[in-house]
């Protein structure tokens, strides 16, 4: 059984594992840090903590969506990384059965299977299971890495 | 014992214990340099006094056995039955070293198979060898006082407050008359000088002369033993008085009793010992301190930072309620009771920044043992001088800066100074000089690292770079010396042919750079090949605060570290000039080139807003200027700098960044790279 906080990005239903997810909270003013690859919407103040916040939309190349009422902040941690992520919508908590999730199929709309741990079936449901790990670490965490090395050869 | 969950105090203990192991490292290290400096035994033997004493209510066998045989040794050692030699002192250390292996064995809350027999055999064999002559010593004159379980605490906690604990024994004249009388005497002179703990027999049986001739007494008091036996000697019919420190655990029994003070009376004069300073003096100094787990200050210090910005939010709130309400008596108290915390505030940030700070002794108190044994193995001979040791810093830097000076130590050793024969054969002296001190300086800790030694030789550096590929011959030969001498922060530079136990694994003066680094700090070195080597670091006073210059663009804030500041001006729109691409203005005959701090962050869609006035941040680093155009000016305020985190890691031109008082985020400028960063931008575009 796996408990998922379930929440809405770009029109899909992604979950992820509620182990991660440290707290919820409205969108909030960010504020901008310079040289920083797109996604990166900038620092906010957690309760006296400087947290940074990525756009998911940008983060998997989805079409951008304003920003609304059910606009939030995932807060969630990865081996010792806290991050916020700003998703349209969180829906739920859903306590999945290990036999409803599988492997992700080869083509799936939206985020790049890499990203993905499987898919769960959920009543007539899809659920799109992310990887937080390779979200917060992999390709653009190193392209971001990269960037900051190149700044500073370039010094 | 065993009934007593210990767990809850082996975190005090091993810290104290690691205290107490590095106490007696300095200590020892310095008895070999002044073997006959009897406050120096003094000290070693309190130490060691209080580690055997810990250890063993805590249970742990091997540590208790040990340290009790160290300290018969040391007190044979004070007592000048056995001499201070290179023997003795490297017994001692190996003691510690053991006791050190122990301690982080104990750490699992057990003993584990460290093995002692060898060293308490060395003990037992060193104190035989005195033993012979010392068979006279007088046997133990009496059995110790028991004390119960109370009595035991009560004296425990004494102890803690700076008390000492006595055990005396007085003796009456065979004839006198009134011994009730005496005894009242004995108990009201002594009450001046502290508390009677326990007699033997009971007061209410001394009263009633229910007693022989001699009574005994556990008395605290923080004079020391011969104060405490003259002002019993003042009565008149007492025979004897024995006063001698008590010792709680039985298994000291022994020592202690050499340290009795026996006075007869009718030659106190000439029996009075006369080494009365060479006993534990009262020094033993009563701050009341409290340990703090590191953590918990740090959040502490968050909680501060959350406090100061809701102080903020309640002023704010108190002013909008004055505009709808005008000066009603509710919104006044709101008012005057938001000043208040707001004072509040603003000490309890003060005193927990205070709390952070540390004598940088923390740091510097376990070199001269390691200088000693890297000489040592080095084979050379140094006297080693630390100053400064007072000298505070946060606690966050006086974590980081250990390990770059172990190396600079390491290096000056190893590769600095010479062998004692070549030095002789240079005119030196036969002693090389390591010294290692800090000090303030403006808003800055320095802290210098010298030596005598050989010194580095520019040209030898260039030829090394050269043989390793690191540069090419052309290259090498136009490098400045200055620059040469930079070569040694290139990574895998080692400059000595050997490889060492000690240094010269090629890894070194890179790391000692990045430590810095990390924490803002800089390293500068000066050589004269063949006379020495002096480095100096300069580090910020703290990483946590720092007084900065709030400037706005557009929404944005910004924080200019006010180090970095050297003038706001204002520039009229004609005043700015292009030279060569670059735009510039004159301050006072001087040429200041001038940048938008939104192009120089490169921000997206960053404009010029060219109307009017535009405010000037100039700073300085170094000798050299540059304007930084901004929208607006905030102020001064202190912020508390907090990092981006690793997910995003360090930004070129951004230290970090703060929160403000009304809770948003300002990223805190890096002026450094800022500008830095600018000149490699502007030479791209020119080239471009």
């Amino acid at each position: 059984m796996e408990q998922l906080v379930v929440f809405q990005l770009a029109g899909e239903t992604y979950g992820v594992d509620i182990a991660h997810v440290h707290e919820i909270i409205r969108l909030q003013p960010i504020t901008e840090v310079p040289r920083t690859p797109d996604f990166v919407e900038g620092v906010i103040n957690l309760r006296g903590r400087i947290i940074p916040v990525i756009d998911l939309h940008k983060r998997f190349g989805l079409p951008a969506a304003e920003a609304g009422n059910s606009t939030r902040i995932m807060v969630v941690e990865v081996r010792g990384i806290t991050v916020g992520m700003i998703v349209d919508a969180v829906s739920e908590v859903v306590r999945l059965p290990e036999e409803n999730i599988e492997p992700p199929p080869p083509i799936i709309q939206g985020v790049d299977v890499a990203y993905l741990r499987g898919v769960g079936k959920w009543g007539d449901k899809l659920i799109i299971l992310l990887d937080l790990d390779k979200v917060l670490r992999e390709s653009e965490h190193q392209q971001l890495k990269e960037q900051v090395a190149a700044g500073v050869a370039e010094t | 014992m065993s009934g007593f969950d210990m767990s809850q105090y082996l975190g005090i203990f091993l810290d104290e214990t690691d205290e107490q192991l590095q106490q007696l490292d300095e200590a020892v290290v310095l008895l070999e340099q002044e073997p006959d400096n009897r406050e120096l035994l003094n000290k070693i033997f309190r130490i060691a006094h209080t580690l055997k004493g810990s250890s063993a209510s805590m249970g742990f066998e091997k540590m208790a056995t040990l340290t009790h045989r160290m300290e018969s040794v040391l007190d044979a050692l004070r007592r000048g039955e056995l001499r201070v030699t290179a023997g003795t002192i490297d017994l001692l250390l190996a003691c510690l070293d053991k006791l050190r292996e122990l301690k982080a064995q104990l750490a699992s809350g057990h003993e584990g198979d460290v093995d002692t027999s060898d060293l308490v055999g060395r003990l037992e064999d060193m104190l035989a060898g005195e033993g012979a002559g010392d068979d006279g010593s007088p046997p133990p004159a009496f059995e110790p006082l028991r004390l119960d379980d109370v009595e035991e605490n009560v004296v425990r906690a004494a102890e803690i407050r700076g008390y000492r604990a006595y055990e005396i024994r007085v003796e009456l004249e065979a004839d006198c008359r009134m011994k009730g009388a005496r005894a009242f005497l004995v108990f009201n002179n002594l009450k001046d000088l502290g508390e009677v703990v326990k007699s033997e027999p009971h007061t209410q049986e001394l009263e009633a002369e229910k007693f022989g001739n001699t009574f005994r007494l556990v008395f605290l008091s923080k004079e020391d033993a011969d104060t405490v036996a003259n002002v019993i000697k003042s009565i008149s019919e007492i025979k004897e008085v024995t006063v001698r420190p008590l010792t709680l655990d039985e298994g000291a029994g022994q020592v202690a009793e050499r340290r009795e003070t026996s006075l007869a009376a009718p030659h106190l004069a000439n029996e009075a010992e006369p080494e009365a300073g060479a006993r534990p003096s009262p020094e033993r100094r009563v701050t009341q301190t409290v340990r703090v787990d590191v953590q918990r200050l740090e959040s502490l210090m968050n909680l501060v930072g959350e406090l100061v910005i809701d102080r903020t939010r309640l002023a704010e709130v108190g002013n909008n309620l004055k505009l709808r309400l005008g000066n009603e008596e509710l919104v006044e108290m709101l008012e005057e009771i938001s000043l208040h915390i707001g004072r509040i505030t603003s000490d309890l940030q003060e005193e927990i920044m205070k709390a952070r700070m540390f004598p940088i002794d923390q740091v510097f108190n376990r070199f001269p043992r390691m200088v000693r044994d890297l000489a040592q193995k080095a084979g050379k001979e140094i006297s080693f001088i630390v100053e400064g040791r007072e000298t505070e810093l946060d606690r966050t830097v006086i974590e980081e800066i250990g390990d770059p000076l172990i190396h600079l130590l390491r290096n000056a050793i190893d590769h600095g100074i010479e062998e004692p024969e070549e030095r002789v054969r240079l005119g030196k002296p036969r002693y090389g000089t390591v010294v290692l001190k800090a000090f303030h300086q403006e808003n800055q800790i320095v802290i210098i690292v010298e030596d005598d030694g050989r010194g580095i030789d520019a040209e030898g550096l260039k030829r090394r770079a050269v043989e390793k590929g690191l540069l090419s011959p052309e290259g090498a030969a136009r490098l400045s010396q200055r620059e040469a001498l930079d070569l040694i922060f290139l990574p895998g530079f080692s400059t000595s042919d050997r490889i060492t136990d000690v240094s010269g694994r090629g890894v070194g003066m890179d790391i000692v750079r990045a430590h810095l680094e990390k924490i803002n700090g800089t390293i500068d070195i000066q050589t004269t090949h063949g006379k020495g080597t002096r480095f100096t670091i300069k580090l910020p006073l703290t990483l946590a605060i720092n007084r900065s210059l709030l400037v706005t663009l557009g929404e944005r804030v910004y924080a200019f570290p006010l180090a970095n500041v050297v003038e706001i001006i204002e520039v009229e729109p004609s005043q700015v000039k292009r030279v060569q691409h670059r735009e510039v203005t004159v301050v006072r005959g001087q040429v200041l080139p001038l940048v938008y701090l939104a192009e120089a962050l490169g921000l997206k869609g960053a404009g010029r807003a060219a109307e009017g006035k535009a405010a000037v941040v100039i700073v300085g680093l170094a000798e050299k200027r540059v304007g930084f155009i901004v929208d607006s000016l905030i102020g001064e305020q202190e912020i508390v700098i907090k990092s981006l985190g690793s997910y995003i890691g360090k930004i070129p031109g951004i230290a970090g960044a703060t929160i403000m008082g009304d809770g948003r985020v300002a990223l805190i400028l890096d002026i450094h790279s800022l500008v830095e960063h600018l000149g490699t931008a502007r030479e791209r575009q020119l080239a471009g």
